[in-house]
């Protein structure tokens, strides 16, 4: 039982101080049973706080610290390292939100608010009294790690690995590797062509002996966790009757570069697939890569008048796809000043809405304009119609950039600028349970302090598979993962953490609830003194407590959550 | 000056101690690297940990900096350099980066200070706050802000008059008028360049009137007002501090525009506008908060939800330019623009009007190596010879750039490319290995 607590209750700048009265909540802990000492800080987390607590350990001789401040996501393990660093077991660390839970749910209530962090701290306390010290689960890390997808992320993702003397699966479904920026001809903001960007890449690959690359192969499964993930693959056959080939392989850590599908446009949007004149912004790229001549032909008619539709699938504010795709703009652009250099009497029409040439792209916008397109602007209340008639295309449309005018234009050829949705084949995502965000890309931890992380430990997202990407900012997410992912395991010993679900065997007798409420395949069915019981896999469980409410004859029992624990919590909210 | 060199060998130098130059080090540290980190301020955080809350999450700046800032203070790869100027990196072999550095006296011993502010209330010499931008005073003798990094005392000398009220009433004694600059030659195996960004100064566009209306301020002040960390305990207009009910902001103030050198996007500068009128929604909610704009450039993920977000506020977006800003008698501001969606010029008034000012290139990066071996762009940020296939090198083999020193962007691609330059330079460094 801890009898000196250290109590810090957090003003977050005013996150939490403007609306919860935090010295009252001070006074009314700091004679708990169990507390040594109470005190209010600015920013708990801030270097010179964590100082401060070490050396309160030390001088006050604390068993057990508690921090009433933001959420456990943000600052749980920033505090337990700090318990620790005062020699105490990180594990008895207690935190307590005030800040979501209390100032920022009842800023119409200052009162409230801070009754309401008062009871949430005496729980904490409460808890803190019973917290026994915990031991994380150290073991050995496989060292090799696989990329899956080989787009530029992948390949550069790999090839930063080899670099820091990793074995490396780059693992590709297609039977050949590039992505869809070795389908592109001349890149915007660059010299050279996608083709000769991945070739580069390519053979840059191909020359470490410590990649394997496997194209034309599938992931079919993975089992086991960080450190030790099992991936099974399976070789496509490349014509039929060729045999199916498939493979185990274990690795320590897994990057997901499996990238964007361009947005198909749905039969009748802006007159997509009723007419021949209507493409996408992909098939124009490949129309301009591939012409040969000084003109322009498609579908065997001179090419003159081209009009651009911007954000197609894109920044559908009540739609499926409320983002906006990043980089179509500038490619957009890029591909009509192409055009337009290459085969001489074009002209441009960009229907936008607002172009988001972000950046040093900007001057790509300046150029165009500079070059005599014409940019012609709707909103998305008035989207443009498009409307062919025997071989003649006319869209209409209100421009805001002409007071709202509206207008009436004749197209040889209208490009849809499509954007990049999420793939549709999720198997690599449902196989690692990767979480996706609003927009159905997948989700990193945070935004800003792990961007290339996954909820899944060991398991990183690089490139256009976490959102939309141009290349550059593809290679350095990729590089990122790649780091990340190095990092996790290059000291070869892992910690998880110790906090898992643990089976009393006696009173278990396999029924097998406890596996299907688990999210994590974390529960084994084994033999255990001559009967079937449920195991716990530590390295795969996540501590999350959905298998302990269904077990018919409470077996389970979540460690740091013991019921004594549990009850006396209770007992101080009430 | 203290005339002794110090020589110092490290495996990664790394210039700037903003996030990108923080990540680029905790990267390197976590891989196994020792790392210098030299930063000029007084503290490490660069901009964003004076910032408010972040887009689009709106996390607060202060929360997410101060822990990380905290991890690279702590870490034992990881030495840390503040006030202090790299002078030169001359690249003798693959292997052999030689820094020259000065480490300018703070004139407090900084393991001693507590930070108890005893020198704060002493000191007679009260001049601008440039951490709180110039909003309100500071002492000479002064903790550059709450959440700094080291979180101690340092005494401005070019404000000091040596009057020594300081010295008297500090308990530890660690103020010291006797420290010298130190010198060291520092020996490193690689490179990164973190010297992130400057903001475009207003008063180069007078017809924003920055500098002569008094209730015309920068978003970076704005910032200041609505951060945990603010000077005032409200938002005032520094004028006659009145709490504004009429808010302007003027976006692509010294962006995309060729007649004050800056032909390009400073691509934050929508989104942090955003945001700040998000808060001032919040904390004003009577208060009306017009954005004038010429695109909106929302691009990144959940930034589109985030404008059309502020737009259900009720924050009121003007496609127009503005001309010009005039000033009235109760420092009330007028606006006159042209309203692009109804084709005439309008004029408006408001209380307050923010200057977005843009991202602007820090010359400091191309100054440090021996004439023009580091390459700069037209724009004069660090020029990425490889921008598709590897974003992060530059004209020297070995040194790498991260963040705004390359380019302007937030904070999520500063972290990125802060990824991918450590990455490479860890790559680097293994490559060079001696055998
Ligand atoms: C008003 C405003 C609001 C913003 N809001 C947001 C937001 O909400 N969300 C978001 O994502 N982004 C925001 N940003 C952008 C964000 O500030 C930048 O993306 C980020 O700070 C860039 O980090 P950096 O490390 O590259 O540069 P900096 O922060 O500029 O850091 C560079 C560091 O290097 C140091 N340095 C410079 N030269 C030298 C030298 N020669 N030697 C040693 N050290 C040197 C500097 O002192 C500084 O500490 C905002 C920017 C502004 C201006
Ligand atoms: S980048 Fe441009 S075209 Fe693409 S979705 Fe965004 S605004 Fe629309
Ligand atoms: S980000 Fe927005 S405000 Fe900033 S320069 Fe670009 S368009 Fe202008």
């Amino acid at each position: 039982m801890k009898e000196r607590i250290g109590v810090y209750i957090c003003h977050c700048g005013g996150n939490i101080s403007d609306y919860v009265d935090v010295e009252k909540v001070r006074q009314a802990v700091e004679h708990e049973t169990g507390v040594a000492m109470a005190r209010t800080t600015v920013f708990a987390c801030s270097d010179a706080n964590q100082n401060d607590m070490v050396e309160d350990i030390r001088t006050h001789n604390l068993d057990g610290v508690i921090v009433a401040s933001c959420s456990p996501k943000l600052h749980l393990t920033t505090f337990r390292n700090v318990t620790e660093r005062g020699e105490l077991n990180k594990y008895t660390y207690v935190h307590t939100n005030i800040r979501e839970q209390a100032s920022w749910a009842h800023s119409d209530d200052k009162e409230g608010a801070t009754d309401k962090a008062i009871r949430l701290v005496k729980a904490a306390i409460a808890k803190s009294r019973y917290a026994e010290p915990l031991h994380p689960n150290l073991f050995e890390a496989e060292k090799t790690i696989a990329v899956i997808g080989a787009g530029i992320a992948g390949m550069k993702a790999a090839a930063s690995l080899a670099d820091k003397q990793t074995e490396v699966l780059l693992i590709e479904k297609e039977h050949r590797v590039g992505g869809h920026t070795a389908t592109w001809g001349p890149l915007a903001m660059s010299e050279e062509s996608g083709s000769a960007l991945t070739e580069r890449i390519y053979n840059d690959l191909l020359r470490r002996e410590n990649v394997t690359i496997m194209n034309g192969t599938e992931v079919i499964s993975s089992k086991g966790s960080i450190g030790n993930f099992t991936l099974k693959v399976r070789k496509r056959p490349l014509k039929e009757g060729d045999p199916v080939e498939t493979a185990e392989f274990t690795v320590g850590s897994v990057v997901v570069a499996t990238g964007f599908d361009s947005y198909q446009p749905k039969e009748g949007e802006f007159g997509f697939a009723q007419s021949d004149n209507v493409i996408t912004l992909p098939d124009f790229r490949h129309l301009i890569d591939h012409a040969e001549g000084k003109e322009l032909i498609y579908n065997g008619k001179k090419i003159r008048n081209i009009a651009y539709i911007y954000c197609v699938g894109s920044r559908q504010t009540n739609g499926e796809n409320s983002y906006c795709s990043r980089f179509c703009c500038t490619s957009a652009i890029h591909a009509s000043i192409l055009a337009k250099k290459r085969f001489g009497k074009i002209n441009n029409y960009h229907l936008n809405r607002g172009i988001r040439t972000y950046g040093k792209q900007e001057l790509l916008y300046a150029e165009s304009l500079a070059l005599g397109d014409l940019y012609l602007q709707w909103a998305e209340e008035t989207p443009p119609a498009v409307v062919t008639e025997g071989k003649k295309t006319t869209i209409t449309l209100r421009d805001i950039l002409s007071a709202n005018r509206d207008l009436e234009l004749e197209a040889d050829l209208v490009v849809l600028v499509t954007g990049m949705v999420p793939r549709a084949d999720n198997k690599v995502g449902t196989l690692f349970k990767l979480p996706k965000g609003r927009d159905r890309f997948f989700n990193e931890v945070h935004m800003k302090l792990r961007p290339v992380e996954t909820v899944i430990d060991g398991v990183t997202i690089a490139g256009s598979c976490q959102g939309p990407k141009n290349i550059s900012e593809s290679v350095n997410s990729a590089l990122s993962a790649a780091t990340k992912s190095y990092s996790l395991i290059s000291k070869g010993t892992l910690e998880t953490e110790p906090i898992v679900a643990e089976v009393n065997s006696d009173l278990c007798s396999w029924c097998g609830k406890c596996a299907e409420a688990c999210p994590f395949d974390a529960i084994l069915q084994q033999e255990v003194g001559g009967k079937m019981v449920a195991v716990v896999n530590n390295s795969v469980c996540k501590g999350c407590g959905m298998c302990a409410p269904v077990c018919p004859p409470d077996a389970i029992n979540l460690i740091n959550y013991s019921s004594e624990e549990i009850m006396s919590m209770i007992d101080a909210l009430a | 000056m203290n005339e002794e060199k110090k020589i110092i060998h490290y495996d990664a130098l790394v210039v700037g101690g903003g996030i990108a130059g923080g990540e680029a080090a905790l990267n390197l540290a976590n891989s196994g690297y020792r790392v210098l980190l030299v930063e000029k301020e007084r503290s490490l955080g660069g901009k964003m940990i004076l910032l408010s809350k972040v887009f689009p999450t709106l996390d607060c700046s202060a929360c997410i900096t101060t822990p990380k800032v905290s991890e690279i203070a702590r870490h034992k790869n990881i030495t840390i350099f503040t006030e202090s100027e790299v002078t030169t990196i001359d690249k003798r072999s693959e292997n052999d980066f030689v820094a020259q550095i000065t480490k300018k006296p703070r004139y407090v011993h900084v393991e001693d200070c507590t930070a108890c502010q005893l020198c704060e209330q002493a000191c007679p010499v009260s001049v601008r706050d440039e951490y709180q931008q110039g909003l309100i005073g500071r002492k000479a003798a002064f903790i550059p802000f709450s959440i700094a990094n080291p979180k101690a005392a340092a005494i401005d000398i070019e404000n000091c008059t040596l009057c020594g009220a300081c010295e008297k009433v500090c308990p530890t004694h660690c103020i010291d008028f006797t420290m010298q600059p130190e010198q060291f030659e520092l020996h490193a195996r690689t490179v990164v360049m973190a010297t992130g960004f400057n903001l475009f100064d207003p008063l180069e566009i007078p017809r924003y009137g920055y500098g002569q209306h008094k209730n015309v301020i920068t978003s970076m002040q704005m910032e200041r007002e609505i951060a945990p960390t603010r000077p005032f305990n409200t938002i005032l207009r520094p004028g006659d501090g009145k709490v504004p009910d009429k808010i302007a902001y003027v976006l692509c103030a010294g962006s995309r525009d060729a007649s004050v050198g800056n032909p390009i996007c400073s691509q934050i500068c929508c989104m942090y506008s955003i945001k700040q009128a998000q808060l001032l929604m919040g904390a004003l909610p009577m208060a009306d908060v017009t954005i004038y704009y010429i695109n909106i450039r929302s691009f990144g993920k959940g930034f589109e939800e985030f404008y059309q977000q502020a737009k259900g506020m009720g924050v009121s977006f003007v496609k127009g330019k503005i001309g010009t800003i005039k000033e009235k008698e109760n420092g009330n501001l007028i606006l006159r623009y042209e309203d692009i969606s109804e084709g005439v010029v309008k004029e408006a008034e408001h209380d307050m009007v923010v200057l977005s000012v843009g991202v602007k290139s820090n010359p400091d990066a191309g100054k440090i190596f021996p004439q023009g071996a580091l390459k700069l762009d037209p724009h004069r940020f660090v020029a990425q010879t490889d921008l598709m296939g590897s974003p992060a090198k530059t004209s020297i083999d070995g040194v790498f750039v991260a963040g705004t020193a390359s380019a302007p962007m937030d904070i999520p691609d500063s972290i990125l490319s802060a990824g991918s330059a450590s990455s490479e330079a860890i790559s680097y460094i293994k490559q060079h290995q001696e055998a």
